[in-house]
């Protein structure tokens, strides 16, 4: 109430004043948002243009104007702004960020901050205002389908779990493809923790000459994080929550338990279950296992922060909770996490500030099989009317030999502890006007606790896996920056010497043979067998880095690094690569021809060139470790084993070296009628060599492998970003960021060359040993192997058995064997695509992000799975097994579902390949916000939300959903989808407060 | 704050002099094999050797995937058991089905024990330790590396010689039969010189003179058969397995109580493969062996016409299971279900099962049929009939020649080997006759195989098959099948040739 009366005396003193005031002199101060004055702010009467002048270096101006009179600000990056001077004679005026993209300032790495108007790399920049209005978790959610060039892919529906980002394609092959993460000036191992709602900025680092300068780390990308920080003015506390719920966007058809059963004897070919229980199963009973593994799953999310400052101390300190159950039984996830970031300007030389964050996230449960259980015996409940568990099939040979799929997820322990505490400082210290130290150390340790306990009730055993890793990096980074004052000629420059180590030890004790399941994994000493196994790693890395940033004329922008990189993985001699870069950038539009434009407004062309690298190999990998573990142990006497000690099963190479990618960009961007429409659309051309491989040695040479800087990979595609304001009313407006990204990804060369590579996993290696992929010279990293399936023979075909599978004959032998095996298709999409649409209608928001891939194969192992293939003793549960072929079903897409019409060679074909291309819309938020409304009780601002998640999906992918996969983070075997944890479809409500 | 101005910059410059020292790994924690001093060091550098052939010999269908094609052992028609089938119905001889699952374990577990070998003994060049501990190491790794070689050459053909000393660099091209012979002759004379003694050390598990020895004659066997067939070797044979014979160490076992567990590593055994209960190293014979209603996984079983030729006695009720265990699995425990059992005839395989593994079987493990007992590579039943064998094969057979070949016969019917019963005792034995007493004596001990293709009746024995074998001979086998492809894998990483073409005899 005080306020509002203060309000109101305000008022009339200035309605008052307005009259009897004459003209005076005016000092004041211009701040940004971030409570930093700003320099260079242009000022001017708005009666009396001609009388204006521009703040000075600490943002302080002095301007006189008539006391009633008007000020206007205006700075490039800012929004213009009107001030009333009413009377006073000291004005502190604030000025906001403009929202042109082209202004926006971005952050390119070792503390420099370009404007995007003077970016000359390719770097994708995304705020905290884009992603606002969607309820997010993690910050790989945040970049996908927001920036062009970075494939962001939610390989799992898991709560908490990873994404797989990849920019601008894969380089390596076998080694990390992973993107760098750089949160706050500090490297970290992971993202996986941070809190979405603390970050201010996400910079993607694309091309080379913005990643160049991050040296043999910088290959894959470089994803820089900015996390938020205090505002100079009254202490702003922001409390914001959601909860929802999430269920699989689709279940698999399935036939129901009595088909199921008819299927069973028409594979078996005997009466293997009794026509009685047939007939009963037509009236109920038995089991459709998806109804089982999945549930809806509650999720929720609260997140508080406090934010404010004063002249010299500003402050950001922020709590997260987020707890969610996944949508397979049994498991569930939460997270904790807690900032403080703090920044203090100690004199007007000197500023010093702190970003600390630790958090601790918990995974637990043990999985179902979902490969297995899903095609597990339909005809048996998991209970019998006792409540008791059915652990076998009730009639033995139905389905698989694996025990009841309820078995494991609901008696098995699993327990993933993942702790991270990131926490870094900094000096800033301005030595004179043109030289800045800057001197920052930093530690990021991150412990992880894997738990597991199989249950006796499984499979007979009890066993118990504890592991303790512990991860420990220590960053230096000292920093000695140039600027000149000069706008023709501004030259920024900097040397940077850095220096890291990371160590990495973990024990593992694995223990069985416990007497009873009640205390787990909780209490290994009540194993019978119990034993240890420890190991560390460490490497260290050195860097000095040169940087130069140039502009003539503000139209012609140069920037030019070299890194240097020591890194202690490789041997003497091979130690240290030199990393250069350059780039340059035309405004044209700056030009006398196009300024003033009615239509383009804006105009830049880019040109980049670069050199970046990969230490893709772990530690230790140049010397020849020898085996040491309980494999190498051996009973000499039948009782306790003796330890043993093995020779090294890999050949050592101390010529590796890291690997080397080259990467060309052109680029324009384009700002059209005053730059309300932005395109930016980039070119680009990467080639890596001395990719790492492992060549296989014969089994008589002794080890087994020799790693080698062998292979080369070229990457080759575009970005197209478009930024429009479709439409801007005071009450209605329109705005929407496309981007489109296409990578070809082609394999240049392998070991020895060789054509070919097998280096995925063998999905099915207890059954057939060929793998369903491999890596080919010509093609991109993952192709698909397999029979090339042509139909079904039909009655009175004379080529083969009606209702068997017609497979292509490639070598034209009359035989089909493994040599008729084929390429059948690929896991990589053309191109993918998001789009971000956002509508104000009045105080209404309307946020949807749609995101989509074209031209991706998926192999659809758990089709073929529940189709009953794969081995002689599995049984179809498939919806599509009612489609098989029969004399009077002559199906041309589904063999017979005979013994006779099955071959080993049906799980390994073209049938299980389907287009995995898809459009889906990603997620959806409705926000009202209630603005000041409730200024009343002390609440600024108040928000509701609604958001939906995976609303809709379109695909003619049968799977669960296109986007799951089994590939996990892997480069060499994309597209399986077997046993993968379904996408989920979820919906929540939520508010945002801030007083 | 003038001053506050200068501490702060020496504080700063301190962190541009302050380094991480230097780049170089540190490997401290890294055990190092090339200094072998103590005897504890080379025990540690023997076992990974002893290691390697427990991970061959731990399975059947890991150790002799290649060899299903001899008469005493079938496996199921359906399941995962597709690789076992096409060697027991000769699906292969031309190169075809070398990219099969399960082909290369052995090959890969042999080479292992080679290269292990071969990088301990070069260890031992430079070692600091008492020569008659070098030596007797030396000799172990002899043996094991003479006993991989004798597997590799006997199952996939002559192999490249890649010894101590040398660097292999994957370009060796294969050797003959007969260099690979005399180069595992050269390592187990060596062996049989310097192991220790039978039963004078507590480590059972560990290879002794007598093994060397019985491996030696064993050699000599195949060597004076197919392929070599340098008919002088017989006598050597026979000299070396009388050797063991003379040694009056080893003995053969009650019929009735040599499967059990508690006679693992009894005077019988003279080399075998050892496991652990207490450190749960486990033995998938029994599971192996067992139909899937007895909680086994139906890889290993009898075939039909072995089975009825098998002659009646308690030899042959040691030997298989005819009442087959009708099992269930229940509240993580494995149940007997109601009938207990079922006879073979209607069990779910419609064969009988080899009780020699069952025996020892241990219920409790892990819901299925389990077992820790040794598996015999060597036992002196066999050392007796090699010995009766060469004699025969030399026409030499004398009075112990047939002595030998009584004792097991007498001991097969339930009775005392050494005392002389007319209505047991042969009073003369073709080679023939001793090689199908080894047949039954040894039935599925992984031995039928080798004597069928030295002695050249492969072809017979598969002649005999019974029609109501589930699994079908796709061909009838001929010399091409004697021998086992080369893994694929192998052949694409180096320059070895494929059998049949790569086979080279002498």
């Amino acid at each position: 109430m005080n306020q509002l009366i203060r309000i109101f005396l305000f008022t009339i003193v200035v309605t008052f004043g307005h009259y009897t005031l004459a003209q005076s002199s005016i000092t004041g101060t211009v701040f940004g948002s971030d409570g930093q004055t700003i320099p260079g702010v242009t000022i001017i009467d708005q009666d009396n243009p001609s009388n204006g002048t521009v703040t000075d270096f600490d943002g302080n101006f002095t301007i006189s104007v008539p006391a009633d009179g008007t000020l206007s600000l205006s700075y490039i990056g800012y929004e213009s702004k009107s001030v009333n001077v009413s009377g006073q004679t000291t004005i502190n005026i604030s000025m906001i960020e403009a929202v042109s993209a082209l202004d926006e300032v971005i952050i390119t790495g070792y503390g420099s901050q370009v404007k995007k108007s003077d970016l000359t790399g390719a770097i994708s920049s995304i705020g905290s205002d884009d992603f606002e209005s969607q309820p997010l978790v993690r910050i790989d959610q945040a970049l996908q389908a927001r920036a062009a060039g970075v494939a962001v892919t939610q390989t799992s529906g898991a709560p908490g779990a990873g994404y797989k980002i990849r920019i601008r394609g894969a380089n390596s092959i076998t080694g990390n493809n992973n993107p760098l993460y750089v949160v706050d000036g500090l490297f970290v191992g992971n993202i996986n923790n941070i809190n979405a709602n603390d970050i201010k900025s996400i910079e993607v680092l694309k091309d080379a000459s913005a990643t160049a300068i991050y040296g043999n780390r910088g290959a894959n990308g470089v994803v820089l994080i900015t996390t938020k920080k205090g505002t100079k003015g009254k202490a702003k506390i922001e409390v914001s929550s959601f909860i929802g719920s999430s269920e699989v966007v689709q279940k698999i058809p399935v036939m129901s338990p009595s088909q199921f059963a008819e299927g069973v004897n028409l594979r078996d070919g005997v009466e293997t279950i009794p026509q009685s229980r047939i007939d009963e199963l037509r009236n109920g009973g038995g089991a459709n296992w998806q109804d089982y593994f999945f549930r809806s799953a509650p999720f929720s999310n609260i997140n508080i922060s406090a934010s404010g400052g004063s002249d010299d101390v500003d402050y950001y300190i922020s709590g997260n909770s987020y707890k969610a159950d996944a949508t397979v039984i049994n498991q569930d996830y939460s997270r904790l996490n807690l900032r403080a970031n703090i920044n203090a300007q100690l004199s007007d030389k000197l500023k010093v500030g702190v970003n600390n964050f630790i958090s601790r996230s918990e995974n637990n449960g043990a999985r179902v099989n979902l490969a297995g259980g899903i095609a597990w015996d339909m005809t048996t409940p998991p209970r019998d009317a006792d409540g008791n568990y059915n652990s076998a099939p009730l009639i033995s040979g139905v389905g698989n030999g694996n025990p009841m799929p309820l078995l494991a997820p609901e008696n098995n322990r699993v327990e993933n502890i993942s702790d991270q505490l990131i926490s870094s400082i900094y000096a800033d210290y301005k030595i004179n006007e043109n030289f800045t130290l800057n001197v920052s150390a930093g530690i990021e340790k991150i412990d992880l606790t894997n738990s597991s306990y199989e249950s006796s009730l499984v499979n007979g055993v009890t066993g118990a896996v504890v592991r303790d890793q512990q991860g420990i990096r220590f960053q230096n980074t000292n920093r000695l920056t140039y600027k000149n004052n000069n706008t023709d000629h501004a030259v920024q420059a900097d040397l940077v010497h850095e220096q890291q180590t990371y160590e990495m030890n973990f024990r593992t004790a694995t223990a069985s043979g416990f007497f009873t399941d009640s205390t787990n994994f909780q209490e290994l000493s009540l194993a019978s067998i119990q034993n240890t196994d420890s190991g560390n790693t460490n490497e260290k890395l050195e860097s000095f880095l040169a940087r130069v940033n140039y502009s003539l004329y503000n139209k012609y922008l140069f920037t030019a690094s070299v890194r240097a990189d020591g890194s202690s993985k490789f041997s003497e001699g091979n130690q240290w690569g030199t990393f250069p870069s350059g780039s340059i950038a035309w405004r044209v539009s700056q030009e006398d021809f196009l300024k003033d434009h009615p239509v383009i407004s804006a105009l830049k062309l880019r040109a980049s060139f670069g050199v970046t690298g990969s230490q893709a190999v772990s530690p230790f990998s140049t010397i020849a470790i020898p085996g040491i573990s309980t494999a190498n142990n051996y009973p000499f006497t039948g009782d306790v084993a003796s330890v043993g000690v093995a020779p090294s099963k890999k050949m050592p190479n101390p010529d590796l070296t890291w690997e080397t990618t080259t990467q060309f960009n052109f680029g324009f961007d384009l700002g059209l009628w005053d730059s309300k429409t932005l395109l930016s659309v980039d070119f680009y051309s990467k080639k890596t060599k001395d990719i790492l491989l492992d060549r296989v040695l014969p089994e008589f040479v002794g080890p087994s492998l020799i790693s080698q800087n062998v292979g080369e990979v070229e990457n080759s595609g575009v970005d197209i970003t478009l930024n429009t304001l479709l439409y801007e009313k005071k009450d209605f407006s329109v705005s929407s960021i496309f981007n489109l990204s296409a990578n070809k990804n082609n394999v240049v060369k392998l070991v020895d060359g060789e054509d070919t590579m097998v280096l995925g996993n063998v999905y099915y290696d207890n059954t057939f040993p060929v793998n369903p992929t491999r890596v080919e010279v010509g093609k991109p990293i993952s192709s698909f192997r397999g029979y090339h399936f042509d139909g079904v023979y039909q009655t009175g075909s004379t080529e083969g058995t009606p209702g068997h599978a017609i497979y292509r004959d490639l070598n034209g032998d009359g035989n089909i064997t493994s040599e008729d095996i084929g390429t059948v298709g690929d896991g990589n999409p053309d191109f993918t695509w998001g789009w971000n649409l956002n509508v104000d209608i009045k105080d209404f928001n309307i946020n949807m992000v749609f995101e989509g891939a074209q031209g991706n194969d998926i192999y659809n192992f758990q089709r073929m799975r529940m189709m009953g293939l794969g081995s002689a003793q599995f049984h179809a549960v498939h919806a599509d097994f009612l489609n098989s072929w029969t004399a009077t079903n002559p199906s041309n897409t589904v063999h017979a579902g005979t013994q006779a019409a099955r071959d080993s060679n049906q799980w390994l074909s073209s049938q299980f390949i389907e287009d995995g291309s898809y459009t889906s819309l990603r997620s959806m938020s409705i926000t009202y916000n209630f603005k000041n409304a409730l200024s009343d009780i002390g609440i600024e601002e108040f928000k509701v939300f609604a958001n939906g998640e995976n609303l809709f999906i379109l695909t003619d992918y049968s799977g669960f959903d296109p986007v799951s996969t089994a590939s996990g983070n892997s480069d060499v075997d994309l597209g399986i989808d077997l046993n993968t944890f379904p996408i989920s479809r979820s919906f929540s409500v939520g508010f945002n407060l801030t007083f | 704050m003038k001053y506050t101005h200068k501490i702060v910059t020496i504080f700063i410059s301190l962190f541009f002099v302050f380094s991480c020292s230097d780049l170089e790994e540190d490997t401290s924690g890294i055990l190092s094999l090339d200094n072998l001093q103590t005897e504890g060091d080379l025990v540690a550098a023997l076992t990974p050797l002893y290691k390697a052939l427990q991970y061959t010999y731990s399975n059947p269908h890991f150790m002799r995937t290649n060899t299903y094609g001899s008469d005493d052992i079938t496996t199921w028609w359906g399941g995962n058991k597709a690789p076992l089938r096409v060697f027991d119905q000769f699906n292969y001889g031309n190169g075809e089905n070398a990219d099969i699952n399960w082909l290369d374990w052995d090959w890969v577990g042999h080479w292992r024990t080679i290269y292990y070998a071969n990088s301990l003994i070069d260890g031992l060049k430079t070692s600091t330790a008492a020569e008659s501990l070098v030596n007797s190491v030396e000799g172990e790794a002899k043996f094991l590396r003479a006993f991989a070689y004798f597997q590799l050459v006997r199952e996939h053909g002559n192999m490249p010689i890649i010894l101590d000393g040398m660097i292999p660099t994957g370009n060796e091209q294969r050797a003959t039969v007969l260099e690979n012979y005399k180069h595992i002759e050269a390592d187990l004379l060596f062996a049989e010189a310097n192991l220790a003694a039978p039963g004078s050390t507590p480590n059972v598990g560990r290879a002794s003179s007598a093994a060397a020895k019985t491996l030696l004659a064993d050699l000599y066997l195949t060597w004076a058969g197919w392929p070599v067939k340098d008919d002088t070797k017989y006598a050597s044979a026979a000299s070396k397995s009388k050797e063991v014979i003379d040694m009056n160490y080893h003995e053969l076992l009650p019929i009735a109580d040599l499967w059990l567990m508690e006679n693992a590593n009894s005077k019988e055994s003279v080399f075998s493969v050892q496991f652990s209960s207490s450190e749960d190293q486990r033995n998938g014979h029994p599971a192996a062996f067992s139909f899937h209603m007895a909680r086994g996984w139906s890889d290993c079983y009898p075939e039909l016409q072995f089975f009825s030729d098998f002659p009646d006695g308690a030899r042959k009720d040691a030997t298989f299971v005819t009442d087959i265990p009708n099992r269930g699995f229940e509240k993580g425990q494995i149940t007997t279900k109601n009938p207990a059992t079922i006879p073979w005839e209607e069990s779910e395989r419609f064969h009988p099962m080899y009780k020699k593994y069952t025996l020892s079987e241990d219920l409790t493990v892990a819901g299925r049929s389990m077992g820790y007992r040794p598996v015999e590579i060597y036992r002196y039943a066999e050392v007796l009939l090699i010995y009766a064998e060469a004699k025969a094969a030399s026409g030499t057979t004398d009075a112990s020649a047939l002595d030998a070949l009584n004792q097991v016969k007498r001991r097969a019917a339930g009775l005392d080997p050494f005392t002389p019963d007319a209505s047991i005792d042969a009073s003369s034995a073709t080679v023939i006759d001793i090689v199908d007493e080894k047949g039954w004596e040894l039935a599925g001990e992984h031995k039928r195989w080798f004597d069928l293709i030295r002695t050249e009746r492969l072809e017979e024995a598969a002649s005999n098959r019974d029609p109501n074998e589930h699994v079908v001979l796709i061909n009838q086998p001929t010399k091409a099948n004697y021998i086992a492809p080369i893994p694929a894998e192998a052949i694409a990483t180096s320059n070895l040739v494929q059998n049949p073409s790569g086979f080279k005899i002498q």
